[in-house]
């Protein structure tokens, strides 16, 4: 088979985050077959594939399209050496309609002036001629995500692509719009051109996909034909067997249930549920892990509990108050506490210094202030506090914090949310791209909050992280829970099960969509 | 209500139109010619203007500036011509290009050196406010107005066909050629954005800034070339004030109604075909502000109904805002009802099962 | 800490002393157009703008040497030198408004919302003041009995003069609060961008102004320009320099009351609310980052509406204290002179800064007033204008400047990389 795709040795750091986003990457694409890349969030597949398609320029390594070598330094000339990308945030023009979003920038004109009925025509043709019908005079904004993502298709194969690109396809799409995308898929393929698949819903790559290339933090693991690799498999490959340094903890004393989240309703982007149904319960003193491969709705559902998403159906009660639509700071009146998945712009304030910092969950109560004025003194010592207690090194009362590397801004924001001995403390990913020291002193801090009485929720990628802190498992797919196991009879095996959207009395995977 | 509004939003759009429509017939045959005549004049910067607001911020940037370009045009206009002497058009296209450059000036200081949109605007205006009258003080030696005989103002034209039809000819024949060029450029500027390649690609880059990218469009060219172009709108709409009216240049004569004009292409919802009606409304409550101070007998206050069109301007604006958030709260409850539901069965299934 | 802190002050005051330079020296070239010398136009300008009397050279600024009757000199420190007046006294007449403006903008700015409606709540909080103060005391004359003002008795009068004014403000800084509340609720309740309502708003004010002015308020005294009734002597706020201070030469020819110190009260009160109130840090914080202030738990859009508030209750101060301290009457012109729109360039200028406004207002005030007296010699007061604009550009080309330091420094940075490194080993080591 000759290669449509090749990349060799190619090597991208972004210093400005300090990330190794790929790592010698070795990728061999056939013409003509269906290419899952798989891997979690930041693994590296948006940015490998980001590479090919010439929005980012490595610094290292070498492409071949087609056995020729090639520079692909702008997305126009990936464009002409017959690469397509669609995005998975479609770049569509809302008022626009199909025909002139497809033919934007290589539109039919005489003397400047565009023809809109050859315009039209000629999509209609192109759409005929791949069996993918549209009605070329109908607005985007009118037409649903699934043939939006089909207009997207179209555009590239106008542009004549022999290789497309799908970054993230179904990640908006409704059971039965999935099903006739992977009938589109399937027949481009037929019909000779390449497809790269970028996804981490492993189930999709089972259906699809001919090969399958596995990455993780940066590097390629492996490139398998999809019929030899289990799901399983894939998800092992995909989160890793790293031994994280084992967490010394006693068995959990779980007392009253301090959260409880009933029948959840999340809306997602493009008006799908993020959380269908999930119901779900946090008792004192014990740590609550959510695991599930990234965005099958674990961070909609934190969301929801934490009051940054509003929740459209069901409900969650705290410390038996109803908090399913209270604001964010009653739900922290109330005991809640919650280490965001984004520090960087939710958890911190980059362009205020270390004080201004700390004070955000706590500037309305004495000693911090005091009949509406903030008292300084009280809120220096609260940071002189954490900056002590959690080890925040060359981090000074008053100073700017956008200096501070990663680890010790998460120590930040560990210090803020875990003061006090909060009853319920919500943490997501609360490791991501921490050093080795960093990620155990954060699990110790975790431990010991849950030994002081906190009720923990856990959501975490690492699938060792979740096991080695959890007192309890919930395994979450598709927006739904599939599954609590305790931490005593939890294995791997049957959590890998579980997030690939299987269930454990039967054997294969199955598909209970509504 | 919210589901009434939303189901009808297009009735309803099209029940104002008609309405708006015959309205304005109404009004241009019932209302004394010197009304209707006055309105269309006083329309005119206003057309202009607002479609110089509009070409820019259908390229997806706010111009500010229109004031500072519109009194720049209307000077330039007057010193080419007191100084030449030539024919009053040269003066329209003399302002025009100074509008245009001034267009240029803006977007190189906004795209290339990233100075902030609105300070940028505020600075061109005070500049062009008082470079003005700087220039007009220490170059002609002129005191609050700038006037000479010497300046032509531009000629009234009579149109072939129209000046025989009895009622038409003295509501649509006999202005000056800058009422004419508004109504032009309210066609072309259509045309350009909507039937041409270049107006495709400004709406695209103003309305998905990414889109436009991911298909190679040279985003910052397209909005170079918008901004000139609105610019040069500005410029004539300018002129017009200069050597339209009384062929003479006064401080600060724009008064104020370059940001009127945005307000105008705010209120037309970026349309062309509404900016010309949206400008001859705010023209005729000008007018009838100027008919009644020159009326002793009628008590209406004149100066409140100049503060009516903005009044309505803001209102529409208001009501856009209100549709679109019933819009949102309305996709919500449908999402509850329709996936509670779906959830609801879903658990009585199981229940049943078991 | 302190020696970072004084680096970010000097870094903060580079690049506007640095605008202010290059300012004036771009606007050099509209000097040499007018034929002028533009050294005798800038020390002319200074001279003016923040002299004392006699003030003709740039040394003058600072020490002025004086001939005294007896044929001697005397050499005096300029700012308190001021026989038959100092133009500082002028330039603190005109700053006290642009001080209460600018700060109704930063207010604004600081919670995020880009209001320029100053003008708008300024001239309806003018208005308030004028009516106020007219028809306020003849109520109170009317209630009291007494047939005209100069017939009551004293001990109502000196009650009155305490009274009348601060109704006159309280009310002018509530009609300013509530007409920017406007454009805050429907910024906070419906995402109506508060730029372009507030344009909106302030045309509607002008055009309702000039009818008060032209109308309803219009003096019945028959002159031909529309102006209202001077407002009653118990609602004036003397200056200072009329009654409790004749004497003082230093304040010749400017009318410098107690404006001034509201303006540097509203200051202090300003600067201890946006940095050490619970409210200030509140709108500081939806200001930098609406995602972490909802993380946080604050309640933006309230903090949003109290900035919106606070801002239009300044510029109604404004104009309330513009009216009651300096004009006692208002013009048909007033609505539309733009003192509002001066405060928004001095709060841009000041980039925010509570000090810097201060410093700013009082430069720009100067720099009018130079500006307006250089008429007399040949060149126009636009000179001014044109100088405050170029300062303005400059000002706002932060960004570009910085890159390009940055980028000289980066081809300067490798050559010396190359060339050094053993010393930077050996320095390490």
């Amino acid at each position: 088979m000759p290669k449509a795709v090749e990349m060799r040795h190619i090597r991208k750091f972004f210093p400005s985050s300090g990330v190794l986003a790929c790592d010698d990457v070795n990728l061999s694409v056939e013409k003509g077959e269906i290419h899952a890349i798989v891997g979690e969030n930041g693994a590296g597949k948006t940015t490998l594939m980001s590479i090919l398609y010439g929005l980012v320029q490595p610094d290292e390594g070498q492409i071949l399209i087609d056995e020729k070598p090639v520079r692909i330094s702008h997305p126009n000339e990936a464009i002409h050496s017959g690469i397509g990308m669609v995005h998975q945030h479609f770049k569509l023009v809302p008022s626009f309609t199909i025909a002139e979003n497809i033919m934007l920038g290589i539109e039919p004109n005489k003397a400047g002036f565009i023809n809109s009925t050859t315009e039209a025509e000629t999509v209609r043709k192109l759409a005929d001629s791949f069996g993918l019908p549209i009605n070329p005079n109908a607005r985007i904004a009118d037409i649903s995500v699934g043939m939006q993502q089909r207009v997207e298709i179209l555009k590239t194969l106008q542009r004549n692509a022999q290789i497309l690109i799908l970054d993230e396809p179904t990640a908006v799409l409704t059971p039965q719009e999935v099903h006739e995308l992977y009938n589109v898929i399937r027949k481009l393929a037929q019909g000779g051109r390449t497809i790269l698949l970028i996804t981490h819903k492993l189930l999709e790559v089972k259906d699809v996909a001919d090969r399958v290339s596995v990455m993780r933090r940066g590097r390629l693991i492996g490139t398998h034909n999809v019929a030899d690799v289990s799901i399983r498999d894939m998800a092992n490959m995909m989160v890793g067997r790293e031994v994280i340094l084992q967490v010394e903890k006693k068995p959990a004393q779980p007392g009253d249930i301090v959260l409880k989240a009933e029948n959840l309703l999340v809306a997602g982007s493009g008006g799908v549920p993020a959380v269908f149904g999930a119901t779900l319960e946090v008792r004192a003193g014990e740590i609550v892990g959510i695991a599930g491969v990234s965005g099958n709705g674990q961070t909609e559902f934190i969301e929801a509990i934490a009051g940054m998403r509003p929740v459209e159906g069901g409900n969650i009660s705290l410390l038996g108050t109803d908090i399913t639509h209270r604001k964010v700071r009653d739900r922290r009146n109330t005991g809640m506490a919650h280490i965001p998945e984004d520090r960087m712009t939710m958890g911190l304030n980059l362009l205020t210094n270390l004080d201004e910092n700390v004070a955000v969950t706590r500037y309305q109560e004495e000693p911090y202030s005091k009949a509406g004025f903030l008292q300084f003194s009280a809120i220096r010592s609260f940071a002189q506090k954490i900056i002590k207690d959690y080890q925040v090194k060359s981090a000074r009362v008053g100073e700017e914090i956008k200096t501070l590397s990663g680890g010790n801004l998460q120590k930040v924001v560990l210090g803020r949310e875990l003061d006090g001995n909060p009853k319920f403390i919500i943490a997501n990913q609360p490791t991501r791209g921490l050093d080795v020291g960093s990620i155990e002193f954060v699990h110790k801090t975790l431990v010991e909050a849950r030994d002081k009485g906190s009720a923990i929720l856990l959501v975490s990628v690492e699938l060792d992280e979740i096991l080695s802190l959890s007192d309890r498992i919930i395994v979450m797919f598709d927006g739904r829970i599939m599954g609590v196991l305790d931490i005593k009879d939890a294995n791997e095996q049957d959590i890998g099960i579980l997030m690939a959207g299987g269930s454990l009395e039967k054997d294969h995977p199955a598909q209970e969509k509504a | 209500m919210i589901d009434f509004l939303t189901n009808n939003a297009r009735k309803i759009r099209l029940t104002l139109i008609i309405a708006g429509i015959l309205i304005g017939l109404l009004l241009f045959i019932g209302l004394p010619v010197i009304l209707v005549q006055s309105s269309i004049r006083l329309a005119t910067p206003y057309i202009l203007g607002a479609l110089a607001a509009m070409v820019a911020s259908r390229a997806g940037v706010l111009n500010l500036a229109i004031d500072g370009k519109m009194l720049l045009g209307a000077f330039i206009a007057v010193v080419v011509l007191y100084k030449t002497g030539y024919n009053p058009i040269v003066g329209v296209v003399a302002a025009s290009i100074s509008g245009g450059m001034l267009g240029l000036v803006f977007a190189v200081l906004y795209l290339r050196i990233k100075i902030n949109l609105i300070i940028l605007a505020i600075a061109l205006n005070l500049f062009v406010a008082n470079a003005t009258v700087f220039f007009m003080r220490v170059s002609f030696g002129a005191f609050g107005t700038l006037a000479d005989p010497s300046i032509s103002g531009l000629p009234t034209i009579q149109l072939p066909i129209i000046s025989s039809i009895p009622i038409l000819n003295e509501r649509l024949s006999g202005y000056n050629i800058v009422v004419y060029i508004g109504w032009v450029m309210i066609a072309v500027v259509w045309l350009i954005l909507f039937r041409t390649r270049f107006g495709r690609h400004i709406r695209a880059v103003g309305e998905n800034r990414e889109a436009a990218e991911s298909v190679g469009i040279n985003v910052t060219l397209v909005q170079v070339f918008a901004l000139t172009l609105s610019g040069a709108l500005a410029g004539i709409a300018g002129s017009f004030l200069s050597i339209g009216v009384l062929s003479q240049f006064v401080e600060n004569m724009t008064a104020g109604r370059g940001w009127t004009a945005i307000t105008v292409s705010l209120f037309a919802f970026q349309q062309p075909i509404a900016a010309f009606f949206t400008s001859l409304f705010f023209g005729l409550s000008e007018a009838i502000s100027l008919y009644l101070q020159g009326q002793p007998g009628i008590n209406i206050p004149p100066d409140l109904l100049l503060a009516a069109p903005q009044v309505a301007a803001l209102i529409a604006l208001v009501l856009v805002a209100v549709r679109i958030r019933a819009a949102e709260l309305l996709k919500r409850r449908n999402f509850a009802t329709h996936f509670g539901q779906e959830l609801a069965n879903l658990k009585r299934a199981v229940l049943e099962r078991n | 800490m302190i020696i970072n802190r004084l680096r970010r002050l000097v870094e903060n005051i580079t690049i506007p002393v640095l605008a202010v330079i290059l300012g004036l020296l771009a606007s050099v070239f509209f000097v040499a157009l007018a034929n002028a010398d533009p050294i005798q136009t800038y020390r002319n300008l200074f001279c003016e703008g923040f002299g004392p009397q006699g003030c003709e050279t740039f040394s003058d600024l600072v020490i002025i040497r004086v001939e005294q009757e007896d044929g001697t000199s005397q050499s005096f420190f300029s700012p308190f030198y001021g026989e038959n007046g100092h133009s500082l006294a002028i330039v603190i007449e005109r700053a006290t408004i642009l001080i209460l403006t600018a700060l109704s903008a930063t207010v604004a700015f600081k919670a995020g919302m880009f209001s320029i409606g100053m003008d708008g709540q300024l001239v309806l909080g003018a208005l308030t003041a004028v009516f106020l103060g007219v028809w306020l005391p003849k109520q109170i004359y009317a209630l009291a009995g007494v047939p005209d003002a100069d017939s009551a008795p004293e001990a109502l009068r000196t009650i009155m003069h305490l009274i009348v004014p601060l109704i006159c403000i309280l009310a002018a800084m509530t009609v300013g609060a509530f007409y920017s509340w406007i454009a805050g609720f429907l910024k906070v309740k419906l995402n109506v961008n508060e730029l372009i309502s507030t344009i909106i708003l302030n045309s509607i004010a002008t055009q309702v102004a000039i009818w008060l002015i032209a109308f309803p308020l219009r003096s019945p005294d028959p002159n031909s320009t529309p102006r209202t009734d001077r407002i009653d002597d118990t609602a004036w706020l003397i200056p200072f320099n009329r009654v409790l201070l004749p004497d003082v030469e230093w304040l010749e020819g400017a009318r410098v009351g107690i404006g001034i110190v509201f303006a540097l009260i509203a200051l202090v009160v300003i600067g201890i609310y946006l940095y050490r109130t619970t409210a200030g840090y509140e709108q500081r914080m939806t200001r930098g980052s609406r995602l972490f202030a909802r993380f946080g738990g604050i309640p933006s859009d309230r903090a949003a509406i109290r900035a919106m508030l606070i801002s239009g209750a300044l510029s109604g101060l404004a104009g309330a204290i513009q009216i009651l301290g300096v004009d006692r009457r208002v013009v048909g012109e007033f609505a539309s002179v733009g003192y509002g729109f001066d405060g928004v360039l001095v709060a841009i200028l000041a980039r925010e800064s509570i000090a810097g406004i201060l410093l700013v207002a009082c430069f720009y005030a100067g720099l009018q007033q130079g500006a307006t007296n250089l008429q007399f010699g040949n060149l126009p007061r636009q000179l001014g204008g044109i100088i405050i604009a170029f300062i303005i550009l400059f000002n706002s080309m932060e960004n570009f400047f910085r890159s390009n330091i940055a980028r000289l420094q980066s081809r300067i940075r490798p050559n010396r990389g190359q060339a050094a490194p053993e010393s930077a080993s050996g320095a390490t080591s």
